[in-house]
């Protein structure tokens, strides 16, 4: 017998459908709709009464001027803008509340009438007279409304302003220029245990500026220091670590309960090819495979940049060639859903089951590039049809496409990434796809994707839409282990000091490992992350000296450590690592202590030399100060060593472009 | 020497935020406008470059993170000034606008499949004022029940109830048309 406890107008039925419940009310909302399969069905009413809703709206036409019926226009008085303050205070019993505008409205209506006529009267001297008609000839038809829209000239008076001028001169990059963007980053220097015996960093496994640095040597320019991010470009290659529940390599005995775990550690330590004096320590995770047929069904919202900036062969018509093939993988349980942003943003496809593919190829088709990028409005879009289509303890993703010029958008780039932030909450996860050249705001796209507990790679072919979402299509969208952050502990009695290569814009505060409200890294089923230390050890000459003056006052206990004959004397290091179920808000821990037996370079693994050679690759492009003696030729040796069975031919690649990159270090 | 570049500098921050909010957002506040002025365009053009002339005088840094919602809480507050000194709005009572129901009658059976988003766009147009504002806050412009509670001044749980009862009535009119 069916018991109701759900009424059809219990207002939680939409807040739910809309993903607007807060966590506890949610889990509680859910056990009630599963002994209620009425309200189920509502829930999926109103899911999908939201979707041609929001269709309909995203094309609607200015209103037209309701002559007879102006005496029904109603609107209750609003609130104090001056109180806004973000959501702060409680907006509860307001309403009911006798409103009357307060004083200040007067006050600024008085200053603001004062200023807008000055303006008014420059802006009309300088208004051509044809354009007071656009705004009120508004096209009728619908689609061919939406595109005009965009260029409805507000014509506002600021845009012209005496008042504010210089405004022309800092006015942003034209159509031609390049504009894009990369942000500052400075090499890690040698640390000291004694100083900072922690070491903390998020794991990370975005691969966007390895396919970005080819981008630019393929067509022959030295790419910027700050576009190599040198863990980038060393996580791009896979390695052939072992998944967990298997033997760990050289002879590190991995703890019981790590048998459990969503990845597998495997350290190796030998000689650091470019200074041969100091040891090179490699951290490598790997993550828990899921094959195709296994993964949880897919919930996946495509959210295209399909404005202006879009329309060139590599980018618009190459993001439909990748689409192609990642819907061509999909299962028929899983779902698709395609929205778009331009300067209006709007639902190209409701979600719809993979099993009709057929639609959803066609959706894919008819995209065109036109207009500007209203990246926010999109967003919200995209993360309201996703949470609509949510599924349970399955893949729900939102992936973005865009070559990331946010040009248009209720946001600044600090509001887009908060944005993204709170939307990450909701359990949906993100992929940011970057495409084309020109105006990459690789920073903007790269700090989206962290936030949006998601990953970051960047499209420059077919063959890289290929790796991304066919080969590794299960990393891509199956994330195994969130929030997954690094503390390396050095035993100072044998390490003078280390240094950590590339990371250096994921770095920790010591503090931050153990809070769980810290966001880092994500890690995808199968996929691999690499981290290099160079270790100076005890006894060895420094060549160069750290930043600091020894201290003073502090005293080493870890000599006497060293000298006494506890167990952990003769480790190198621990590495500590923290992560969270896809789904938990509470991470687990592991740890790995590492010896170090004296290994030459030589007697490395493939894997270990050829992560060494893309790491000196990235220094040597960097023009780091510790590249130490670091020639391509070096690097193209010590890569031809690690070459290894090279599956996918990605390591052989990498040796072209080593060749090709000569001629621009002149 | 040091007075001139600092001084243009200022003015120049302060030029390109107000600008951006232009570009970002002028055509989603005339929409939003010239629905609350019953199709006025004109005036609503008024209202938003009022809006955004206010906007200039607001410290950025103040209004940063909820631009959006603050400019819309202004529009929505000039829309009102406007209809109130031209004495054309009737206040509502508490709990009046949400009783209201639309004079017009249901829309005509015959629907055509391509005609759709018009369609719905018409059964919008049915709904009372209230609900067919909270609906456009809420799937034309993309603003949480949050968000819309801090425009309206309505409470969040008020917007939840508007919001599922406009849901709820047009999907009944929705499935009442044949596919």
């Amino acid at each position: 017998m069916a018991q109701h406890t759900i009424l059809p107008d219990d207002p939680r039925l939409t807040a739910y459908a809309l993903g607007e419940m807060e966590a506890v009310e949610r889990a509680e909302f859910e056990t009630q709709l599963q002994h209620d399969p009425v309200a189920r069905q509502a829930v999926a009413e109103i899911r999908a009464t939201v979707e041609s809703l929001t269709g309909a709206l995203a094309n609607e036409p200015l209103p037209e001027p309701a002559s007879r019926s102006l005496g029904n226009a109603a609107i209750i008085p609003g609130r104090d803008p001056r109180r806004l303050d973000g959501g702060l205070a409680s907006p509860d019993g307001i309403l009911g509340k006798k409103i009357s505008f307060p004083q200040f409205y007067y006050l600024v209506a008085g200053l603001a009438a004062a200023c807008f006529a000055v303006f008014f009267a420059y802006w009309d001297q300088h208004r051509p007279l044809h354009e007071v008609k656009k705004y009120v000839e508004m096209p009728q038809g619908e689609v061919k409304h939406r595109e005009e829209v965009g260029s409805i000239a507000m014509n506002l008076p600021v845009a012209e302003s005496a008042v504010l001028d210089g405004y022309e001169s800092s006015s942003p990059t034209s159509a031609t220029g390049n504009t894009e963007t990369y942000a500052f980053h400075r090499d890690s220097d040698f640390q000291k245990p004694s100083d900072n015996p922690l070491s903390t960093f998020s794991g990370d496994v975005d691969t966007a500026s390895y396919s970005n640095v080819r981008r630019f040597i393929m067509s022959g320019k030295r790419p910027p220091v700050d576009a190599v991010r040198i863990e980038e470009l060393v996580n791009y290659f896979p390695y052939g670590y072992a998944a967990p529940r298997t033997e760990a390599a050289n002879g590190v005995e991995l703890p019981v309960d790590s048998q459990r775990a969503p990845f597998a550690a495997h350290l190796e330590v030998a000689s650091a090819p470019w200074a041969p004096e100091h040891r090179l320590v490699r951290i490598g995770l790997k993550g828990r495979e899921v094959s195709e047929a296994t993964r949880p069904a897919a919930n996946l919202v495509f959210l295209l940049d399909v404005s202006g900036s879009m329309n060139e062969p590599k980018k618009l018509p190459l993001l439909k060639q990748s689409l192609r093939l990642l819907v061509d993988r999909l299962r028929s349980d899983d779902r698709v859903a395609i929205a778009v942003y331009a300067g209006a943003s709007g639902l190209a496809l409701p979600s719809t089951p993979a099993s009709h593919k057929a639609e959803i190829l066609e959706a894919i088709d008819r995209l065109e590039a036109s207009g500007s990028t209203n990246g926010a409005m999109g967003i919200q879009l995209a993360y309201d049809i996703a949470k609509a289509n949510f599924v349970q303890g399955g893949v729900n993703r939102v992936i973005l496409a865009t070559d990331g010029d946010f040009n248009v958008g209720p946001s600044s780039e600090g509001e887009l990434v908060r944005l993204i932030e709170e939307k990450a909450k909701s359990g949906v996860f993100l992929s940011v796809l970057g495409f084309g050249t020109g105006n990459i705001k690789d920073a903007t796209m790269e700090q989206l994707a962290d936030k949006g507990n998601g990953n970051y790679a960047y499209i420059d072919s077919l063959a890289e839409a290929r790796k991304t979402l066919v080969e590794q299509a299960g990393g891509t969208l199956v994330t195994i282990a969130k929030d997954v952050k690094l503390q390396v502990e050095f035993n100072p009695a044998l390490v003078q000091a280390y240094r950590l290569i590339g990371y250096e814009n994921r770095l920790l505060a010591k503090e931050d490992f153990n809070n769980d409200k810290v966001d880092a890294g994500e890690i995808g089923a199968g996929h691999t992350v690499t981290a290099l230390y160079e270790i100076v050890r005890v006894g060895e000459k420094m060549s160069e000296t750290p930043g600091v003056d020894p201290l003073k006052y502090q005293t080493t206990k870890a000599v006497a450590l060293a000298d006494g004959e506890g167990p952990a004397s003769k480790e190198l290091l621990t590495v500590k690592i923290r992560y969270k179920e896809p789904a938990g808000d509470v991470s687990s821990s592991l740890e790995f202590p590492l010896f170090d037996r004296g290994v030459r370079f030589a007697d490395a693994t493939p894997d270990f030399k050829f992560a060494s050679a893309v790491a000196a690759f990235g220094m040597v492009l960097r023009d780091s100060p510790h590249k130490g003696t670091s020639t391509l030729d070096d690097v193209e040796a010590w890569g031809r060593a690690g070459l290894g069975s090279d599956a996918g031919g990605y390591r052989s690649e990498f040796l072209g472009l080593v060749e090709r990159s000569r001629s621009l270090l002149q | 020497m040091n007075i001139e570049p600092e001084k243009n500098h200022v003015g120049a921050d302060t030029s390109s935020f107000v600008q951006d909010a232009v570009a970002r957002h002028q055509t989603p506040l005339l929409h939003y406008a010239a629905r609350l002025l019953g199709g006025d365009v004109d005036r609503a053009r008024d209202v938003v470059q009022d809006t955004f002339v206010r906007l200039m005088a607001q410290p950025p840094e103040r209004i940063n993170g909820h631009l959006a919602e603050w400019l819309f809480t202004v529009c929505r507050n000039r829309s009102h000034d406007v209809l109130r000194k031209e004495g054309r709005m009737r206040r509502f009572e508490e709990g009046q606008a949400e009783r209201l129901t639309a004079a017009d009658p249901r829309p005509g059976r015959t629907m055509e499949r391509n005609e759709q988003h018009e369609a719905v766009l018409r059964l919008i147009g049915r709904l009372p004022h209230n609900q067919q504002e909270v609906v456009r806050l809420k799937f034309q412009n993309g603003f949480s029940y949050q968000e819309i509670s801090r425009i309206t001044s309505l409470s969040v749980t008020n917007v939840g109830f508007i919001l599922h009862t406009a849901l709820k009535s047009l999907r009944q009119q929705m499935t009442a048309q044949p596919d």
